[in-house]
């Protein structure tokens, strides 16, 4: 502490020297605009900096604050010790509860809330930049906790350079810690940063810091640190506020470099699995890879690089080539979690657990209250927030749940090669079972939940869209009580509605709609509904009645009002690479 | 000091302040290239940096391990995927000159690559950096970078221009010129080769190894400049020898390394003296006893005297004093300082040979 104040006694006379040997006018402007600039930066997002502490302060690592209501991104290498309850200190010099809220454990990050000191008062937060726009030599600053120097939360503040972007190290503890398509940079981070904001000269968020490349010099600042894209953090944003543990994801398919010993290489499938989407979908071993989620293929860092970036089941524009025709096709990604990568290290024994009194004072911290544990979830009481959201929010289009009788949908189809008139009637059975009959020139039934499975299919080539209906009518009329099987956000998903004139589809990724996903499970049979961000209304939904086949999809639109409530009168059906047909609806009859 | 560092600021400071570096970053990309040659285990690196300085494919690097291959493959900035030869090495330059090599082409032919690279001549005549001047460092550190993967960029200020003593005490480091001092890490596992530049991408020198000074237990970061220049024995004479000597020389096929005096690495000379056990990472060289008759005895070496210096170096342990002895032969003496009770004496020793039976006590090779 003395030491301290020493070297602080000094600085003034050190800044007199400069004054005294460099007067203002030999300064070039640019350099004084600069610094100007620089300093502004810092001013705009030091507030929302956050000093990451075990419950009692004791420094930890760091994060950032997102939005007002006091969401911030950390590392999970930084929460894993001290997760469920935190707390974090902010440059106002105040610490703050704090709770664990969604995880991503392979691409190292956690989303933590903050709880205010008076409800509903905002936090400061930062803007999330852009950080497929950064690039090597551009400036950056890096801030947050190092050593846990700040006594008052005061962050510390590193200017350096991005050293590279889109770079790759592998995982660091059996499976987990990946950083794919990171940002490299000599801005100076040390232990403690973990978890800090990286920020673009205009005070965006550009990166999460969180490694170094360390070799003989110890675990300090080796000119090489590594932050974690913010764009990768993006993809995973949804998960996180629904309080997921969430999953990064694998093609199901190995990709080889073709010509690894000539001038220029190429990436080649060379084995893929048979449940895998990307086999459904007609790729083949030999196929070359040339795209994948708009960007070019030429290595295998690449190539891991954008699959470490996306959940698991996201679905994604791909580009290969046979022989000389390319194509692209929409592919669905695996989860990879469920394999563990073996870890060669030996177990340790667990430790003997020592008395901590600051785990039991966590334990009445009020962001207990916010606290649900659950299998798969990060923390399942946000879970159950962002459901009852969307689905109150899905009301507001229309409430069903009065309309517990009979439907009956009236209307055309049209199916390419056939056509004519379409009726539907879903009613529940006195046993307890749901009868759906489909009629388009011939009947088709089935009774949920007591279907065979392969009857589930009905019609034929349609993947399940009666079994889909049947879910469609349950979420309408019963909501989360029809689906005690489950009913669950799944965070952010990417959808791809195809063209309603029917004609193949040459780009994907500009009918790309991201949605909020809602996971119903009714008669084991799970459905995926995508609901609009901004308003709730349904678009989408995805059902798979049987594992490891293509799921059929719905795509609903033409919404009209009906009786004040707002129906959809056309749904186009998909399955696999196929359009089934359109469903026209004109007459609806919802029994109470 | 002061005044140096702002007034290089003030002169350096025509280009904005702000600008990003990607222009410079790109335009210097293409004229590295990444290097994979021998090592991959015992922390000894496989991989390393290089500059091209001919349309041709003539690299330059520094004189490492990773060079002790038949053939070097080479990746160039676009993802070529190449082989190299090493035309020559100095050591005591540490400087290695490689060329591309062709399918279907000997080496003195030329590629018929067109490949961009940095004219090291006309680099040689800019003025040398001077200490507070911003640099650049460019290198495929820790083999972050494959294929066409960008070198990482970091930047620096120079600290210092200054000599980089040859001390013994410092290990394996044969390059005895003018350095450049850099305050940033750039001396990284494989960036040893890549360029150091100014701003704007200009070159200024060549990164160096990775250099641990045992004095302060910090390591170093620095470069060589472009036109360093050594002294050293050739045979019996002292010459001095150049980069660009060896640059424009190598170039042609016509550069001779000189004939340096025959390394000793072996065990060293004799002295019969028995350390305390080396028990500790730093044992203290505590003599425990001397072997009757030998160098040390001679010398009047005696049980509990601690050896503090040999020959002017600090000598912490054992592992020191060992160290030190394997660069030393037979007939070399060495002035000691040894600590004696309360007093420091100066004591010479003649190293001797071992004797033909081997004796006990042997030295203790050092933990490593």
């Amino acid at each position: 502490m003395n030491r301290q104040r020493i070297l602080l006694a000094c600085l003034p006379v050190g800044l007199l020297i400069t004054l005294v040997l460099a007067p203002a006018s030999a300064i070039d402007p640019d350099v004084v605009k600069a610094e100007k600039q620089r300093i502004a930066a810092v001013n705009k997002v030091r507030p929302a900096v956050v000093a990451v502490c075990a419950y009692g302060g004791t420094a930890v690592g760091s994060g950032v604050i997102i939005d007002p209501e006091g969401y911030a991104l950390t590392n999970y290498h930084v929460t894993d010790s001290i997760a469920p309850v935190m707390q974090c200190g902010l440059a106002d010099g105040n610490l703050y509860d704090a709770v664990i809220v969604g995880l991503d454990k392979v691409g190292d990050v956690a989303l933590i809330k903050l709880l205010p000191k008076k409800e509903g008062t905002p936090f400061p937060f930062v803007a999330m930049g852009d950080s497929d726009k950064v690039r090597a030599g551009d400036w950056s600053l890096a801030m947050g906790n190092p050593f846990g120097l700040s006594m008052d939360f005061t962050p510390t503040v590193t200017y350096g350079l991005v050293s590279g972007v889109n770079r790759y190290q592998p995982p660091a503890g059996g499976g987990t810690l990946e950083y794919t398509d990171c940002i490299q940079i000599d801005t100076s981070i040390n232990p403690g940063n973990s978890g800090g904001p990286l920020f673009n000269m205009d005070g965006e968020l550009i990166g999460i810091n969180g490694r170094g490349s360390f070799d003989k010099r110890g675990r300090v600042n080796s000119g090489v640190g590594y932050a974690i894209s913010i764009n990768q953090i993006k993809n995973f944003l949804g998960h996180f506020r629904a309080g997921i543990d969430t999953d990064h994801a694998t093609l199901g398919a190995t990709v080889e470099t073709e010509n690894e010993d000539g001038s220029l290489s190429e990436m080649k499938f060379n084995a893929m699995l048979e449940e895998a989407d990307i086999y459904r979908r007609g790729v083949q071993p030999g196929d070359k890879l040339i795209a994948f989620a708009g960007r070019p293929m030429t290595s295998t860092n690449q190539y891991k690089n954008i699959l470490g970036i996306f959940p698991k089941e996201w679905r994604l524009p791909l580009s290969y080539r046979r022989e000389n025709e390319r194509k692209e096709v929409l592919v669905r990604l695996m989860g990879n979690m469920d394999t563990p990568v073996e870890s060669n290290q030996p177990q340790r024994p667990p430790q003997p657990a020592r008395p901590d009194p600051s785990k039991d004072r966590a334990k009445r911290s009020p962001a207990m209250k916010l606290f649900t544990a659950k299998k798969g979830y990060a923390n399942y009481y946000f879970n159950e927030q962002e459901t009852k959201r969307v689905y109150s929010a899905f009301q507001k289009n229309g409430d069903f749940t009065a309309l517990k009788g009979a439907w009956l949908f009236e209307g055309r189809f049209d199916a390419n090669d056939r056509k004519g008139p379409l009726s539907l009637s879903i009613t529940d059975l006195s046993d307890g079972t749901t009868e759906s009959k489909l009629t388009m020139n011939v009947p088709f039934v089935i009774k949920m939940p007591t279907a065979e499975r392969l009857q589930l299919q009905l019609p034929d080539n349609s993947g399940g869209l009666l079994a889909v209906l049947t879910h469609y009518r349950r979420l309408l009329a019963m909501g989360p009580a029809g689906f005690t099987q489950g009913f669950n956000h799944g965070g952010k998903e990417p959808i791809y509605p195809p063209p309603t004139d029917g004609k193949p589809v040459e780009d994907w990724a500009a009918r790309r709609v991201d949605c909020e996903v809602i996971r119903a499970n009714y008669a084991g049979v799970q459905g995926k509904w995508y609901f609009d961000p901004k308003d709730a209304k349904l678009i989408a939904c995805e059902v798979a009645v049987l594992r490891d086949e293509d799921p059929c999809e719905c795509y609903f639109s033409d919404y009209k009002i009906v009786d004040g409530r707002s129906l959809p009168h056309r749904i186009d059906v998909r399955w696999g690479d196929k359009n089934y047909g359109a469903l026209f609806f004109e007459k609806f009859d919802l029994k109470k | 000091m002061r005044f140096a560092v702002l007034m290089s600021l003030v002169f350096v400071s025509s280009a904005t302040a702000a600008d990003p570096f990607r222009d410079v970053v790109n335009s210097v990309n293409k004229k590295v290239v990444k290097l994979f040659g021998a090592g991959g285990f015992r922390g000894v690196a496989n991989y390393g940096s290089g500059i091209l300085i001919s349309p041709d494919g003539h690299i330059l690097t520094a004189a490492s391990q990773m060079l002790d291959s038949a053939e070097i493959v080479v990746h160039l900035y676009d993802g070529r995927k190449m082989k190299a030869v090493v035309l020559v090495a100095e050591p005591v330059l540490d400087t290695a000159l490689l060329k591309i090599k062709v399918e279907g082409k000997k080496i003195e032919e030329p590629t018929g690559l067109d490949l961009d690279y940095y004219d090291y001549f006309a680099a040689l005549k800019r003025p040398k950096a001077e200490p507070g001047d911003w640099i650049l460092g460019f290198s495929n550190q820790f083999e972050i970078a494959m294929r066409d993967e960008q070198f990482s960029v970091q930047k620096g200020v120079i600290m210092a221009y200054t000599k980089m003593h040859g001390r013994r005490g410092i290990f394996d480091f044969p390059y005895q010129g003018d350095v450049y001092v850099i305050d940033q890490i750039t001396n990284n596992p494989g960036a040893a080769g890549g360029p150091l530049t100014d701003r704007k991408g200009n070159l200024l020198g060549i990164i160096g190894k990775e250099i641990k000074n045992t004095l302060s237990e910090t390591w170093m970061n620095y470069a060589i400049p472009l036109g360093a220049e050594v002294e050293t024995k050739d045979g019996d004479k002292t010459v001095t020898i150049t980069l660009p000597q060896f640059v424009e020389l190598g170039m042609k096929g016509q550069y001779k390394p000189v004939k340096r005096p025959e390394v000793v690495n072996s065990i060293g000379g004799y002295h019969g003296i028995i350390f305390v056990p080396d028990v500790l990472e730093k044992t203290p060289p505590y003599i425990e006893d001397v072997v009757t008759g030998s160098p040390s005895d001679k010398a009047g070496l005696k049980t509990d005297d601690l050896v503090s210096f040999i020959d002017g170096e600090p000598i912490y342990s054992i592992k020191m004093f060992h160290d030190y002895l394997k660069r030393t032969k037979s007939g070399m003496k060495l002035r000691l300082e040894v600590r004696r009770g309360e007093n420091l004496q100066t004591i010479e020793m003649e190293l001797g040979d071992y004797p033909a039976k081997k004796l006990p006590p042997k030295p203790v090779e050092p933990k490593k």
